[in-house]
């Protein structure tokens, strides 16, 4: 009765296998990598510790917001509601601190930044839970739920601050969250603060969705929403926490972009949401969901950052940057699909050779 | 049918492996025109692999397919159905929102310039139909017709590709008997006519009534191909299982002890009625009943994985409310379903992931997985089930489907359950690994637990239960005794034909 064959692949399979792992986990760090080396030989302004500092500097917010979205594909949703949840916070903290509404009329007298902050990042993840409650309880599509989301809230910026943004006085809290601290001698090595909040936001991620029930629970969900059901496990609670955790740390980004521009504004998280589904997705996390990681996501964010930038250094005129943008979020959903090898025609034409 | 028909198709010496399992070994048969040839075997035994290799749906590792005098290969359903290969699935894959005539005409539509040329098809749908003497208006949906008239609907789309042959995959499962004879007139039309057609069943007595000759595979192999004619019911039976029944199934009884659990009333709209039942502890109470009758929606329900219109269920005599999986989960009940790959397992994930789905609550320190207890867990089960993995971090996706069915029991077992809800437990696993599910279903009522088996396979109903529950449309007709059970009584039940007092 030994018929059935033990499934163990020949050694060369087996490394063959190994080597496109390999290959899918570190490909985007290499690219990261080379364009960092592109940039370092022909661009002498980009060697300089400024223009590091700065890239870390864009990256945190963008790459906080990208942790949430994370969490949100990796079930096989999406959240296009980020960008208008980043205005929606900063906004909503600066008020809260100026104590002002439509572009300086006062309303009230402050309150501490830190106050504010809370009340603005309870504010985005209770909207984050909402939409879950409506895409589960409701079995609302995300895409819809998300995009009505980001209407409503970019809306309501817009009432609240007339289109102008409502600037604020930096507390102490502020300063020490915006602060850029020296290390090495003369502080050659500049580190964002918010670069350190964004590393360990990332950490926190990495554990939670590899080392927790929650996380375990997140990617079976999105392997095989069915099969995790009838396992036993409350998709509808895990997919709300899920939009509650995206909803939140968009609100983070928002309070972290607010506090460095000292403005909140409508226009604070314009592109975000492109910019990040486009890093998790060519950070190697499948749009279908249940494949792919926090870090790969944080390897996105630098790739579109590096881009960015690199523009700016190689003199590429500015106007030009949506269509670059453009062409790579085109790239990698063109990868996402080519890492699943899900192009039917593709597949028929090797058949039949 | 003249015995001197030439021959229209032959399949040569035909390869086909998946992950783990040879599921065609050098396979080979050849079909005549005006022929209606069945292809018979066990579950697994690789009817339906060959045929989707006809039909454009597998390509074989190695072979040849030699059809009207040409070796082809298709790549496609729709190539080989453009050369006239048609097959009429078990599922029907029709678009019920749809109109016969665009059913019919889906993909091949005539055009009037840029627009459809609608007077043109309806009039040739309604000849198609009325060449298969069917009454259906063309311009009706097809999802207001029965099952029936839609399976007539599929034969009339393969008549209008002017197909050679007809594959018909398991036609009758859903049909009533009227409906069958129907069925089978247009058969015996189409084969006047010309057509080739092959027949797949379970139902043996259905394969000698229409099949001129029959062709029987097993565990992949082709072992042999004789005229109806020359071949009694005996013969077949044992050239398609080949070894007796008691190696088949290898039953052991086990003491039958206190009451598990007790469905009573249960209702679900018109697909579950009334349904009343208890099983014990060291009992495997089998469930048998046609397509359609209600026996993968009775497991689910019982499971909590569709809501209930009435019914209660007593575990260990005490009411328990079964609101969701979890619930049902908590009181020892766990539901193995039918299609393992799309409700049992995250494919994606791997082998120590799924095994781990259920119980991770009971692997967690603090906040996080105890990831060595993980480990110790799955070795545990990788030896007990005797799992085949080379390293539990595999994807599940890599096995053979008995291997993925261990990971499924493992998953349920690890949960320490009581009852287990067994939908179609052998489905799409080849023999060796069957045999080995049926110990593990032997250890586990011998271990005190209790089994409810849903399977198509009558003789693995006969085979492995204790009791046999019979439902025909959404309610129980009658229980029958391992003892008196047979395939024929058991079809009694299942077709509405007997019915037991106290089962209205």
């Amino acid at each position: 009765m030994e018929r059935t064959a033990v499934t163990s692949p020949s050694t060369g399979a087996r490394s063959m296998r190994s080597i496109g792992r390999f290959l899918s986990n570190t490909g985007p760090l290499l690219v990261l990598l080379f364009m960092l080396a592109v940039l370092w030989t022909l661009s002498e302004a980009f060697r300089s510790p400024t223009s590091l500092m700065l890239l870390g500097l864009e990256a945190a917010a963008i790459g906080i917001v990208a942790a949430g979205q994370t969490y949100v594909i990796l079930t096989g949703g999406i959240d296009l509601s980020v960008e208008a949840m980043v205005s929606f916070a900063g906004v909503i903290a600066a008020i809260l601190i100026a104590g002002t509404n439509v572009a300086g009329g006062q309303i009230a007298n402050g309150i501490p930044s830190y106050l504010a902050i809370l009340i603005a990042l309870s504010a985005g993840a209770l909207i984050g839970a909402f939409q879950g409650v409506l895409i589960t309880g409701l079995n609302m599509n995300p895409l819809i739920v998300t995009l009505g989301m980001r209407s409503i809230l970019l809306g309501v910026s817009l009432v609240i601050t007339n289109g102008a943004g409502i600037n604020i006085q930096k507390d102490e809290f502020l300063s020490f969250m915006t602060q850029v601290i020296r290390i090495g001698e003369d502080g050659a090595i500049r580190v964002p603060m918010v670069l350190i909040i964004a590393v360990i936001i990332y950490f926190i991620s990495w554990v939670v969705l590899r080392h927790t029930r929650f996380g375990r629970y997140t990617y079976a969900i999105g392997g095989n929403e069915t099969s995790a059901r009838l396992s036993g496990i409350s998709v509808n609670l895990v997919k709300i926490r899920i939009y509650a955790i995206s909803g939140l740390l968009a609100a983070v980004g928002g309070v972290l972009v607010m506090a460095r521009l000292v403005s909140g504004a409508y226009q604070n998280g314009t592109n975000m949401t492109l910019m990040s589904v486009a890093a998790v997705v060519i950070g190697g996390t499948a749009l279908t969901g249940g494949k792919g990681g926090i870090w790969g996501t944080l390897v996105g964010v630098f790739i579109i950052r590096v881009v960015e930038q690199g523009m700016v250094y190689l003199s590429v005129p500015s106007n030009a940057k949506e269509i670059v943008l453009g062409v790579i979020i085109v790239l990698a959903v063109a990868l996402d699909v080519l890492r699943r090898g899900d192009i039917p025609w593709l597949r028929m034409r090797r058949r039949a050779v | 049918m003249n015995a001197d028909n030439p021959v229209v198709l032959e399949m040569r010496g035909i390869i086909k492996r998946f992950p783990g399992v040879v599921a065609l070994d050098n396979v080979g048969f050849d079909v005549r025109r005006g022929e209606v040839h069945a292809l018979l075997g066990e579950n697994g035994a690789g009817k339906s692999t060959l045929m989707k290799i006809l039909a454009g749906v597998y390509e074989a590792d190695a072979g040849e397919i030699i059809f009207k005098g040409r070796r082809v290969s298709y790549h496609t359903p729709k190539q080989a159905q453009v050369a006239g290969i048609t097959t009429i699935h078990q599922e029907l894959n029709q678009i019920p929102l749809l109109t016969v005539t665009e059913n019919i005409y889906l993909g091949s539509e005539i055009m009037r310039g840029p627009l459809v040329h609608w007077r043109e098809m309806h009039k040739g749908a309604r000849a198609l139909l009325e060449r298969l003497h069917l009454d259906i208006d063309p311009r009706v949906l097809v999802g207001s017709l029965g099952v029936g008239q839609q399976q007539m609907v599929e034969v009339a789309k393969a008549l209008h590709h002017r197909s050679d042959i007809i594959i018909m995959d398991e036609p009758t499962a859903a049909l009533s008997l009227r409906e069958i004879d129907d069925l089978f007139t247009i058969i015996r039309d189409l084969r006047a006519a010309g057509v080739a057609i092959i027949y797949i069943s379970h139902h043996l007595n259905e394969a000698f009534e229409i099949a001129d000759r029959l062709t029987i595979l097993r565990d992949g192999r082709h072992i042999a191909t004789r005229a109806a004619a020359d071949l009694t019911m005996d013969e077949l039976i044992r050239l398609m299982v080949g070894r007796r029944l008691d190696e088949q199934f290898p039953k052991e009884t086990a003491p039958r002890g206190k009451e598990l659990l007790r469905v009573e009333g249960l209702t679900q709209g018109d697909r579950l009625r009334n349904i009343s039942f208890s099983v014990h502890a060291g009992e495997v109470l089998g469930i048998a009943g046609l397509v359609g009758a209600g026996r993968t929606e009775l497991l689910r329900a019982i499971f909590g994985a569709d809501p209930i219109d009435a019914g209660a269920v007593y575990v260990d005599g005490g009411r328990v409310p079964i609101r969701s999986p979890r619930d049902a989960i908590r009181h020892g009940i766990v539901l193995l379903p039918e299609d393992r790959k799309q409700q049992g397992l995250v494919m994606g994930m791997a082998v120590r992931e799924n095994v781990t789905l259920a119980v991770l609550r009971a692997l967690t320190r603090g906040p996080l997985i105890d990831r060595r207890r993980e480990r110790a867990l799955v070795g545990q089960y990788i030896q007990r089930i005797q799992i085949k993995v080379a390293d539990p971090e595999n994807l599940v996706s890599s096995l053979s489907g008995g291997n993925q069915q261990k990971i499924v029991l493992s998953k349920w077992m690890a949960t320490e359950p009581r009852v287990l809800l067994f939908d179609e437990p052998t489905r799409g696993i080849d023999v060796g690994a069957k045999v080995e599910i049926y110990r593990l279903i032997n250890q586990f009522v011998a271990g005190g637990g209790a089994v409810i088996m849903v399977s198509s396979e009558l003789p693995e109903v006969i085979g492995m239960s204790d009791r046999i529950m019979v439902i025909h449309e959404g309610t129980v007709t009658g229980f029958v005794g391992r003892a008196e059970a047979t395939q024929e009584t058991l079809l009694e039940y299942a077709t509405g034909h007997r019915r037991d007092e106290g089962h209205p």
